[in-house]
């Protein structure tokens, strides 16, 4: 974009505008990497949560959790930490983008407590989070299959409503597949070959 | 209508300026003058020019022993834009629909 300080028509201005805006825009990066740590992770644990439980393996088979705190947390904090170090660019959109994820991370901190002790499943709440944030994530990066991937998960939650709730891991384990790994990769190949603008 | 436009805001370097930094909220003027495209002379006389009238403020300071300019807008020129889009729109409205 080449400027000057030459006077603009109304159209003109609009077009500026509309231009700087979107280049203001491009700015605001994600290659997707939390949703193929995170991806992993949920798919993992939901799984070996499910053989640990099924196969009576374990009196606490919900500990396959704790690779969320384990491997998860400190990978996404040195994540974190090292892209704030290499470059500091505030964006309106970096800002609420991060705003969504870290609403639905106080949600699930609260929602998971709750639901256990009023011996329910965790599994359809956690969904219904998951594909809420997702879902948001996909508006704001125009990235449909981060879209399409939210109503899978959405779907996943609504189909726990039939199941017992060992089988919920396996949906759960499934929706992260689905709603989170294969997006996830997706979004990774589009910033690889530059064709999407936000993340 | 056309003249109700705020003439400030005309020009092609300040309201690319003042758009990049509604979405950024702030930048160094490195960035600015590699988003825009602009000179350094001009964007520095362009980045003046809004400071003066309040719409952003510039602040000089270091960032790894190196000097850095940081650009950032401010509440009035958030309004000053946002009244600039409004009247960008009642234009091409009127003339879309012109009054009889």
């Amino acid at each position: 974009m080449q400027t000057t300080d030459k006077i603009l028509s109304p159209l003109e201005s609009l077009q500026v505008i509309r231009e700087t805006i979107d280049i203001a825009k491009r700015t605001f990066r994600d290659n997707g990497f939390h949703f193929l740590l995170w991806g992993w992770l949920v798919a993992i644990a939901s799984l070996a949560h499910w053989y640990l439980a099924t196969n009576n393996l374990h009196e606490h088979p919900e500990m396959a959790w704790g690779i969320m705190v384990v491997i998860g947390m400190p990978a996404a904090i040195i994540r974190e930490w090292r892209r704030e170090k290499i470059k500091r660019e505030p964006n309106v959109f970096s800002h609420w983008y991060n705003m969504i994820w870290l609403g639905f991370g106080i949600s699930m901190i609260l929602a998971i407590p709750l639901a256990v002790k009023n011996h329910l499943s965790p599994s359809p709440f956690i969904l219904i989070l998951m594909g809420f944030a997702t879902f948001m994530s996909g508006i704001m990066l125009k990235f449909r299959p981060l879209i399409l991937g939210a109503m899978v998960i959405w779907a996943g939650a609504l189909w726990c409503l039939f199941l017992t709730d060992v089988q919920h891991l396996l949906v759960q384990g499934a929706c992260a597949i689905f709603g989170y790994l294969l997006p996830g990769y997706l979004l990774n190949q589009e910033v690889k070959k530059g064709h999407v603008s936000g993340t | 209508m056309y003249q109700e436009l705020n003439p400030l805001l005309l020009s092609q370097l300040r309201l690319a300026i003042l758009s990049y930094l509604m979405v950024a909220r702030e930048a160094e003027f490195n960035m600015l003058k590699e988003k825009t495209g602009a000179t350094s002379g001009n964007l520095s006389v362009q980045v003046g020019k809004l400071q003066e009238a309040g719409y952003i403020t510039v602040e000089k300071t270091y960032r790894n022993n190196y000097p850095l300019t940081l650009c950032r807008i401010t509440d009035e020129g958030i309004a000053a834009f946002e009244q600039f889009y409004q009247d960008l729109k009642t234009y091409f409205d009127n003339q879309k629909s012109p009054s009889p």
